[in-house]
């Protein structure tokens, strides 16, 4: 059986060098392309930023990089940590809004608020995240058990989210009383916000799942090559579902946070953020095919897009282009950063 | 004691009523309900906007109170989910029933109040109708069609900001979705007050979407591009103006730079009186719910002929109602901690003035 000794080793390779800088995926050969595509997120990242810079002095003081780029990117950075491994793995999570919108709606709910005499206080945001892991986890029970795409079974979830959001919230908005729900966005450590801190946190998790865990080195076979993975005994199934169920659980984190920043919550509080994520892990040069890309490419992918969305009002750009500018960057940001030579085929 | 056929056949009837009424008390309360009584049918997009969630409380505060069955449709923004479900129902009670209707889109009006007049239903439409389509090109089952100026409306919060801010210095303006008209009218009607007050300067004007997330950070961002210029805030919703509130609070500001915002959600309401908003301004969804409903089923019980009113009463922008810091107490008390004892019978009392088509 010397192919698939070839596999085992080739994976165990990479599963054994897990942080070091220098662990190159076998399969490339397109040396300086490969390269570039690796820092051109960055490039990017460094260009608008003196691009915005230059033409607006503002972007550069510390007032901007606290409110208008570090506490927009937080729930952005939150979500895309929980949706990363998916597509490192070639699946997709498309239940992002139903899940924040039950999630956020679990704290406004229990916590002090004007709809309902409740006063429960902490346990609200760790119930919401409780609840949120396990839609994550039914996500993964269903694509994995049913074998139904990720695709499906995510987008029913979506919808699955937004029903009981409504059905919970009666289509009004509810308000949250609690100070200490509303400091979990704006307290203050450091001059920074707590949402910033939490965003933090969340990215260091992330980063350790990825590189120090077994889980994390398995999310790249199953993208890379999920028949290989299989044939090496890497627990596929297992890992998918663990992928969904770490997804909802930072969805639940962000809900918090969402929650607390707006200090309220209503059916349509997540509208836009499903396309917001898959932009920035997009963006930030993982491909949605699988096997690449990872959470340190994915923050610097969500600053890419907060510090696009900052720059155009700092601009003064008229809302009527704002749409197509973002369009172009995301196109351009992609265009830099895909490995053309590695596939033979582009769907 | 001579025989009387009449009387006889009162009897018979009597009986057979009676076993009617007894089989009847056997089915489900759906297939009773289309009998006598016409049913009440409401269409509007979605039970979850706090706008028709509202319409919807309006409407069955109605129903209970005439003692008639109530049905809900939503069209989930589908046009022609909305228009199969009218059709639907109507075929369902026979026309037995009046409908009251928000349109999902603007073309979506002429096929139901075809359908409608075809089985002599009494219908009301809201906001969104084809500029040559009016009620009284179907009388008399085409009641009314009943919108809220939004060009007034935009320039009323205007005027008020204005006020707020002692008629000088910096704003900053979030609009609704580019291509809504809601968003566009209201955006005419600051732009017209704006036009009228020199000392005063438009900073920036950015669309929201009528999102509150949105409004968020966009204020965020403007505050780091204008710092302390802003001296007030317009927004074209409540939602997106309470989103611009917490992105002031988050930066200690709440309260100090004044907000305005249009349709009376509870968070804005509540920010008028803590004086963290200037005014909002409702068309009052409670009221929309229950009116329509009276009028078809008033017009379906012969009390007024609608085509025997002036046009003034069959097309016109209804009153809103104002929440400012001096009603707002009193607003509190009778809309937001309980519903209003509106006078469903009076039809007429919130015409403002006719539509105009541009």
């Amino acid at each position: 059986m010397p192919t698939l000794e070839t596999t085992r080793a080739a994976a165990g390779a990479v599963a054994r060098r897990p942080a070091d800088a220098d662990a190159r995926p076998p399969a490339r050969r397109y040396r300086w392309r490969g390269r570039l595509a690796e820092v051109a997120p960055l490039i990017v990242l460094v260009a608008l930023c003196l691009c915005i810079g230059a033409l607006s002095p503002a972007f550069f003081s510390v007032r901007n990089a606290i409110w208008g780029v570090g506490n927009q990117a937080a729930i952005p950075l939150i979500l895309a940590m929980g949706a990363t491994p998916i597509i490192v793995m070639g699946s997709i999570d498309l239940s992002v809004e139903g899940v924040l919108s039950v999630g956020a709606m679990i704290v406004v709910l229990l916590c002090t608020n004007d709809s309902n005499a409740h006063d429960l206080g902490w346990w609200g945001p760790l119930l919401a995240v409780t609840a949120c892991t396990g839609l994550g986890l039914v996500n993964g029970l269903v694509h994995v058990g049913l074998r139904i795409p990720s695709f499906m079974a995510t987008l029913g979830l979506w919808f699955v989210g937004l029903g009981i959001g409504t059905v919970a919230l009666g289509g009004s908005a509810v308000r949250v009383l609690d100070p200490r729900i509303r400091a979990v966005a704006f307290e203050r450590v450091l001059t920074f916000p707590m949402a910033v801190w939490i965003a933090t946190a969340a990215f260091l998790l992330a980063l350790l799942l990825e590189r120090r865990t077994r889980f994390g080195r398995y999310i790249y076979a199953i993208g890379g090559g999920e028949d290989i993975a299989l044939l090496s005994g890497v627990p596929v199934k297992r890992v998918r579902i663990l992928a969904f169920t770490v997804a909802g659980f930072f969805t639940g984190l962000a809900a918090v946070v969402a929650a607390a920043q707006l200090g309220q919550a209503n059916t349509t509080i997540a509208d836009g953020r499903l396309f917001t994520t898959v932009t920035a892990v997009v963006v930030g040069g993982t491909a949605l095919t699988g096997g690449s890309g990872g959470v340190v490419n994915s923050l610097i992918g969500v600053l890419i897009v907060a510090v696009l969305a900052n720059g155009m009002v700092l601009l003064g750009i008229s809302p009527y282009v704002h749409e197509a500018v973002q369009g172009l960057m995301i196109i351009a940001a992609v265009a830099l950063s895909i490995r053309r030579g590695g596939s033979l085929v582009i769907k | 004691m001579t025989f009387d056929p009449m009387q006889a056949r009162l009897n018979r009837r009597h009986v057979l009523g009676g076993a009617a009424g007894l089989m009847a008390a056997g089915l489900p309360s759906r297939l009773f309900a289309a009998g006598d009584k016409p049913t009440l049918v409401t269409s509007i997009r979605s039970l979850s906007n706090p706008y028709h969630a509202v319409w919807k409380v309006g409407a069955d505060a109605f129903a209970k109170k005439v003692g008639l069955p109530n049905v809900t449709l939503v069209t989930e923004a589908n046009s022609e989910k909305g228009i199969a479900d009218i059709r639907a129902i109507i075929a369902k009670t026979g026309g037995n029933m009046v409908l009251n209707v928000d349109p999902n889109n603007t073309p979506d009006a002429r096929p139901i109040v075809e359908a409608c007049a075809q089985a002599k239903v009494y219908v009301v439409s809201w906001w969104n109708k084809p500029a040559d389509l009016h009620p009284w090109d179907f009388n008399p089952y085409y009641i009314a069609h009943i919108e809220f100026d939004g060009v007034t409306n935009g320039g009323y919060i205007t005027d008020e900001l204005f006020k707020a801010m002692g008629g000088e210095g910096g704003f900053v303006a979030l609009g609704g979705m580019i291509s809504d008209s809601a968003a566009i009218d209201r955006r005419k009607g600051m732009m017209a007050s704006l036009g009228k007050t020199p000392k005063i300067k438009l900073l920036d004007f950015q669309t929201a979407d009528w999102q509150s997330q949105k409004a968020f950070d966009i204020t965020s961002s403007w505050l780091t591009r204008f710092g302390d210029q802003i001296k007030g805030i317009w927004a074209a919703n409540d939602d997106m103006g309470t989103g611009a509130l917490e992105a002031l609070r988050a930066q200690g500001l709440a309260g100090k730079v004044p907000i305005v915002g249009i349709d009376g959600i509870k968070a804005a309401v509540e920010a008028v009186k803590a004086g963290e908003f200037v005014c909002t301004v409702t068309s009052d969804p409670y009221w929309q719910g229950g009116i329509g409903l009276s009028m078809g089923l008033q017009a379906s019980q012969g009390k007024f002929d609608p085509a025997k009113e002036p046009k003034l009463h069959r097309e016109f922008n209804a009153k809103t109602v104002k929440i400012t810091r001096e009603n707002v107490d009193d607003y509190i008390k009778t809309e937001v901690q309980s519903h209003p004892d509106i006078d469903w019978s009076n039809l007429w009392d919130r015409v403002a003035s006719p539509i105009a088509y541009s």
